[in-house]
């Protein structure tokens, strides 16, 4: 028989390669043990793009590596270095969230808010573009835009995350129809539960929102050194990053759906069954 | 262009610019109703201490505060805020619900703004006003009575009451838009015009039509607005009613 042109996608399915190819674990095996005991998020970057994380709050830890923030003058977009601080306290709660889960994880801040208003999709864009770049493991995203004209700029950015295995963990809107890049596929979509534990989260096998996490009262950082307590999805998000940053510490190198298949494996059980 | 023909044109922008005007007139009045009616439903739902809703303006860009309702509702009454600051403008610039409580404990919640407003509260959640591509504003609830914080019901709740508002809102923008139309239409009809004489072009033919709010025609306006709860028997009382009436002005003018 003729030996058959396969394009070359096919390459890591065919002869030597094939037993390169390797799974994480048997999905049953997993438990909170194997999956994160021990773990503190050391080795682990998580970027943060929201509105800047203050570095002194004490619920940040100190974890806070480093500061950008996107500027938008006319057509000129730049992401520059910019001072530890938060316009409105969002980005810190999310941080004292994700530290308090990963106590060891490195902070980047990336404040994609803030600025000029009439380019808010177009600074998230370059906040994340950015982020990539960078390089950081996890990522968590509390906005989400519904422009139609940067849907092929966001499915392009979140592919290329995707394949350099970054997690980017987005809180879903709570309004119908589509929202980017919350709704695509590789992304860890978070709603709001509201039982008063960090660690309990659900898994839902049938999206589009894939996870439920902490979402109600939570007691969180804000502006200036201050705490308040909080409802709403954007609150939820951060508890996902946190946890996906405990597994990749203890398992570096896992791509964003292997650590979905090792937190859909250790999701609490819903209540009741 | 012929002056005969800038006077044909005149005349045809007057018509469609006191169309406009009508039409302003019963949107705007039902926009200020409906959201007036949201806020005060959204406050005694929530036994809440005030309910406002705050509409994103531009130059400067800004949240102006239109309606509100509630005991503590009045004092934030044609406020405006900076979308770059503060809860209101966190959910209007991420488009993310969101609610907080024990904020007056925080010593720095955007107190300045609180309390230009004469009261400071304890708990806020705020939604966004989101319309097909974009959010407009921020529907926000101050200290629910029977709670000290929101649950995940109410936010689902004020979501839908948003959704009401953002509507009601869409409704009377595109009437807004009606001068800027009129704008372009006269670039297009005269291209030498300078931004001067568009300009006195248009106030030409928009004025007169809502200065003077003595003209009879004005509350006959008012009456068809308010026919709109009219049921159809009596709409069709009032539309055969209008038919002899204009027949007989119009008898009246040739002589007869």
């Amino acid at each position: 028989m003729a030996e058959l042109d396969l394009p070359a996608w096919t390459e890591p399915f065919t002869g030597e390669a094939l037993p390169r190819l390797s799974r994480a674990v048997a999905l049953r095996q997993i438990d909170r043990q194997w999956a994160w005991g021990g773990a503190t998020g050391a080795g682990v970057t998580v970027a943060i793009l929201d509105s800047g994380v203050e570095a002194t709050h004490p619920a940040v830890g100190g974890r806070l590596v480093e500061s950008v923030a996107v500027e938008i003058e006319g057509e000129d977009v730049k992401v520059v270095p910019t001072d530890p601080i938060d316009l409105y306290g969002h980005g810190t709660a999310c941080a004292g969230i994700i530290s308090g889960l990963a106590p060891e994880v490195e902070i980047v801040s990336v404040r994609v808010l803030g600025s000029d208003l009439r380019g808010k999709g177009t600074a998230f864009l370059a906040g994340l573009e950015w982020a990539i770049e960078r390089g950081a493991q996890v990522m968590n995203m509390s906005l989400s835009s519904k422009s139609e004209r940067l849907f092929p700029h966001f499915h392009e950015l979140v592919d290329q995350a995707y394949f350099r295995h970054i997690c980017l963990v987005s809180a879903v809107n709570n309004y119908p129809g589509l929202s980017y890049p919350s709704t695509f596929s590789s992304v860890f979509s978070v709603a709001a539960h509201s039982l008063p534990e960090p660690e309990t989260f659900f898994y839902n096998p049938a999206p589009p929102v894939e996870w439920g996490a902490w979402g109600v009262d939570v007691p969180i950082a804000w502006k200036d050194g201050g705490r308040s307590i909080a409802t709403g999805n954007s609150f939820a998000a951060p508890h996902i990053a946190g946890l996906a940053a405990r597994v990749l510490g203890k398992h570096p190198g896992l791509s964003a759906f292997e650590v979905k298949a090792v937190l859909a494996a250790i999701a609490n059980d819903p209540p009741d069954t | 262009m012929a002056d005969q023909d800038l006077t044909a044109a005149l005349r045809a922008l007057r018509l469609a610019a006191r169309r406009s005007a009508v039409a302003r007139r019963l949107e705007t009045d039902a926009e200020q109703a409906l959201l007036q009616a949201i806020v005060e439903s959204t406050a005694t739902l929530f036994e809440a201490e005030a309910a406002s809703i705050a509409i994103f303006e531009r130059d400067p860009d800004r949240l102006e505060f239109r309606v509100a309702a509630g005991a503590q509702g009045a004092g934030a009454l044609g406020m405006s805020v900076p979308p770059s600051r503060g809860i209101v403008g966190y959910v209007y610039s991420t488009g993310q619900p969101l609610a907080l409580s024990d904020v007056a404990s925080d010593p720095r919640f955007d107190r300045s703004a609180a309390e230009r407003t004469g009261y400071v509260p304890r708990s806020i959640a705020a939604v966004p006003l989101v319309t097909a591509d974009r959010t407009v504003g921020v529907l926000q609830v101050l200290d629910k009575r029977s709670s000290q914080t929101f649950s995940l019901r109410d936010m689902e709740l004020l979501a839908v009451f948003a959704s009401q508002a953002a509507a009601a809102i869409r409704a009377s923008r595109i009437q807004r838009d009606t001068e800027r139309l009129l704008r372009a239409v006269f670039a297009d009809v005269e291209e030498d015009l300078d931004e001067e004489q568009l300009e006195t072009l248009v106030s030409a033919a928009t004025n007169g039509l809502d200065a003077d709010a003595d003209d009879p025609f004005w509350g006959l306006v008012d009456s068809i607005a308010r026919l709109r709860e009219a049921g159809e028997h009596e709409l069709r009382l009032v539309a055969e009613i209008l038919e002899v009436v204009a027949r007989h002005s119009a008898a009246r003018r040739r002589g007869r």
